[in-house]
């Protein structure tokens, strides 16, 4: 249902850019999937004019979790990249990150990865079945 | 000689657990920094390890303001994903107490608001009587005051009793009679214009540039409402237009929210009386078939804070991946540019504009 | 005759042999006095607060204390014992002597500026030639006051706020005594007697409109009631310079303040309406209407108006109530001259 435009990291930027020259001046979201071998970061973008919005998606193996910023070109990036550092363990080279945004506890795990497993014991799901 | 003062977590003006570390230069503001994360309840993992249906009630401890605007987001995410029909009766009832609770929502902004201005509990009080009327309604309509978990897959968990569109109708007259009475209390007041005129301004490009949304946006002379850009539901049937002002401070983004509450009160009376009769009713939690039709969906309403979009990557069961994109979490990045250069008294009604709810910027 | 006069002869009567001793006997007198405007003033004090909840409350469309006595009249009296049966706590890095005693000096400062209001033409403890100045001398001391007790809480928010309750209580002094400065003009005493005398026929109020308005709006700032309340500012700096005060200490800052107001509204009463005087009713029972009723439209005007941002109440100041208060001098000049 997603219309994904599929691109490979090193043409992010450039496709960030020219899309940009479009029109689509708006980041709305940038959040990321983890696929077990790969994770795919999606930026969702936005022509506010024309209401168009589209949605870039880049995968990334899991074994070489670096992105470069888009800090430059939309600065709406910068809570979000963090984020996405924080909760995927994505590495974002290109922009300084001074602390930790969302947590302060640790720096080691990133929750959101499937590799992370919420503690379930005590806890069923609607059928009944332990999770 | 430059201070550093510490605001919240625990600070009477800050709503919620957020920390600003302001640096101040005498009175004037030369860097904020914002500490959120205080309240991540890790909801984006957590759905993940639930059914379908059993994630509207940690949907609606997201924004605890305005709960039945993210219930709503999120049923009709799974609904997106299993590409199940929304009931025509429905959609009505959908728009009314969506709107319903945006003006209860707006009506708790305008409450703050005034308080972080200093105007002391007088619009406080009303607001919040008024905004008890509202939510007294919307029991009526869901059986509960505050976490409704009334959305159900195709429709509502149910109906609405006879005489509510009676009362809502009642409610609408009188609040379209109320808000003049704000409005005059506050603009009529030359200290309050004083306080929200020209203080924290956003231009037009740069609420572009910091991703801005919702009113923050509209204050700043965008004329962005995902429910006319993106029209869902019948908001285009009822002529909805966007409210939006130029000045990009903090009394433009107070006149967005007022007009906003005014075209919400319009849209309740024009779907109340054009809502058809017949079958409101949505599927029950446990005869949902859970095998969604696209794996993929992408699904963004407006939400009284701002457009929120959910991004649902569905297993079979459960949600693969759902990545929810905050209102709150944007227009809070806000607070490191807005208030640098003014003054310290300004931060609050600065930080009151951007109507933060640290919940729903948490997450 | 005065009161403090009619006790002596009372005393002469009663106590024959004491009659050598003239100075014991005034001093006894005054002390009677003292004690006397001492309870008027707490019992004022605790009828404003009750009179700001209540008032308020309607404002809001609420009911406010009802629970607690008669229309909840001993619902205050249960808080402040509430709040002074609990320990007071000094934060590590004040300075607890520069503290303490500067919350105890501002109080005696407040009470001795009570003492020499005159609240009818007999009842006072002591009237002489300068009291309206020797009144205004010892508000102009709590500036330093207030600094000294918000700077050695060692708290930022307290040391903010007291920065701002100078700067706002020292540039609103200067229109309060020029208005003040009209008064004595036109009245051509410095005496509250000879002031309130001089309104016998008309108040200021009708006769300087500008300085009765300039006046009160700086009365206002001097008793930092809202729109001014900048130095408190709950929504940002928390409880101001009272920040770190514990309990029992606050339950003596409040007291201060409503003391502080009651001796605005006496003073505006005293210098704009006519003090004590009024047709039928004794004087005193007119003064303490007059000031019960500019208590209640103080708190009304709490109720409806923000607060004015620091700079904004300096330009104000600065700008409009100065300029207006000089006018005033010169009206002043022309009514004395009678060219009005």
């Amino acid at each position: 249902m997603v219309r994904l435009l599929k691109i490979s990291r090193e043409e992010l930027r450039d496709t960030l850019g020219s899309k940009m020259k479009e029109g689509y001046s708006y980041l709305t979201y940038i959040t990321a999937v983890d696929y077990v071998d790969h994770v795919q970061v999606l930026y969702f973008i936005e022509d506010l004019e024309n209401s168009n919005s589209e949605t870039i998606a880049v995968d990334l193996p899991a074994d070489d979790l670096n992105i470069h910023s888009v800090i430059g070109l939309f600065h709406a990036a910068d809570w979000y990249e963090r984020e996405l550092s924080e909760m995927f363990g994505i590495n974002i080279y290109g922009r300084d990150c001074e602390r930790l945004l969302l947590r302060e506890w640790d720096g080691k795990v990133a929750p959101l990865r499937k590799s992370f497993v919420w503690n379930t014991n005590y806890e069923t799901d609607a059928n009944g079945d332990k999770n | 000689m430059e201070t550093k003062i510490n605001i919240g977590p625990v600070h009477p003006a800050t709503h919620g657990v957020l920390r600003l570390v302001v640096t101040l230069d005498g009175d004037t503001i030369k860097r904020v920094e914002p500490y959120i994360g205080y309240l991540h309840r890790g909801v984006e993992k957590l759905v993940e390890t639930r059914m379908f249906m059993q994630s509207p009630s940690y949907m609606e401890k997201l924004d605890y303001v305005a709960p039945m605007s993210y219930d709503e987001l999120y049923v009709s995410t799974i609904e997106a994903a299993m590409g199940i029909e929304v009931k025509e009766r429905a959609k009505y009832l959908r728009m009314i107490l969506l709107e319903l609770q945006r003006i209860a929502s707006h009506l708790l902004w305008l409450a703050t608001t005034a308080n972080d201005v200093g105007q002391w509990f007088t619009i406080y009080m009303w607001a919040f009587a008024d905004r008890d009327r509202v939510l007294k309604l919307l029991e009526e309509a869901t059986g509960a005051r505050m976490f409704y978990v009334n959305m159900r897959l195709g429709g509502l968990n149910r109906d609405v009793p006879e005489q509510f569109g009676e009362n809502a109708i009642k409610l609408m007259e009188y609040l379209d009679k109320r808000l003049p009475d704000y409005e005059s209390f506050l603009e009529g007041n030359p200290v309050f214009l004083e306080r929200m005129r020209g203080v924290g301004i956003l231009k037009k490009s740069d609420a572009v540039k910091y991703g801005a949304t919702g009113p923050v946006l509209r204050g700043s002379g965008i004329d962005y409402d995902a429910r006319s850009n993106h029209s869902y539901y019948l908001y285009k049937e009822l002529n909805f237009y966007a409210s939006f002002e130029t000045k990009g401070d903090c009394l433009a983004r107070y006149k967005v929210r007022i007009k906003e509450i005014k075209t919400s009160i319009n849209l309740v009376m024009s779907a109340v009386n054009k809502m058809p009769k017949g079958d409101a009713l949505g599927m029950p939690i446990k005869l949902i078939n859970p095998e969604p039709k696209n794996k993929e969906v992408l699904v963004r309403r407006e939400l009284p804070r701002g457009e929120s979009l959910m991004y649902l990557v569905a297993d079979k069961q459960r949600p693969y991946r759902l990545g929810i994109r905050s209102p709150t979490f944007v227009n809070l990045s806000l607070t490191q540019h807005l208030p640098i250069g003014a003054r310290i008294a300004d931060l609050f009604p600065i930080l009151a504009s951007l109507d933060p709810v640290m919940g729903d910027s948490d997450r | 005759m005065a009161i403090e006069s009619a006790i002596v002869e009372y005393i002469a009567k009663m106590l024959p042999f004491a009659q050598q001793y003239q100075s014991l006997q005034l001093i006894i007198a005054a002390a009677l006095v003292g004690l006397v405007i001492l309870a008027i003033v707490v019992i004022f004090d605790y009828s404003f607060g009750w009179i700001e909840r209540k008032l308020i409350a309607r404002v809001h469309l609420r009911r406010g204390p009802t629970k607690v006595g008669l229309f909840g009249i001993l619902q205050n009296a249960a808080d402040v014992t509430k709040l002074l049966s609990k320990e007071n706590i000094v934060p590590a890095n004040a300075n607890k002597v520069i503290m303490l005693s500067g919350i105890f000096l501002f109080a005696f400062l407040l009470m001795l500026a009570v003492q020499m209001l005159n609240m009818s033409s007999v009842f006072f403890s002591f009237s002489f030639s300068i009291a309206v100045l020797a009144v205004f001398a010892i508000l102009s001391l709590l500036p330093i006051l207030v600094f000294i007790v918000g700077w050695s809480t060692g708290n930022k928010f307290a040391s903010i706020s007291a920065q701002r309750s100078v700067i706002l209580l020292v540039s609103f002094e200067l229109s309060l005594l020029l208005a003040v400065a009209a008064v004595g003009f036109a009245s051509g005493s410095f005496d509250f007697q000879g002031i309130v005398a001089a309104q016998a026929n008309l108040p200021f109020a009708i006769l300087m409109p500008i300085g009765f308005v300039v006046f009160f709006i700086a009365m206002l700032a001097e008793m930092e009631r809202s729109p001014f309340d900048i130095r408190e500012a709950d929504s940002e700096l928390v409880a101001g310079w009272l920040t770190d005060m514990s309990a029992p200490m606050y339950v003596v800052m409040l007291f201060v303040d409503y003391t502080r107001m009651f001796l605005g509204c006496s003073l505006i009463a005293l210098l704009f309406l006519g003090g004590w005087n009024g047709p039928l009713l004794p004087g005193i029972v007119w003064f303490m209407i007059k000031v019960a009723l500019l208590a209640a439209f103080i708190i009304v005007i709490r109720a409806s108006t923000p607060r004015m941002r620091l700079d904004q109440a300096l330009r104000f100041g600065w700008s409009v109530l100065l300029p207006l208060a000089i006018i005033n001098l010169f009206w002043a000049y022309l009514l004395v001259n009678g060219i009005i």
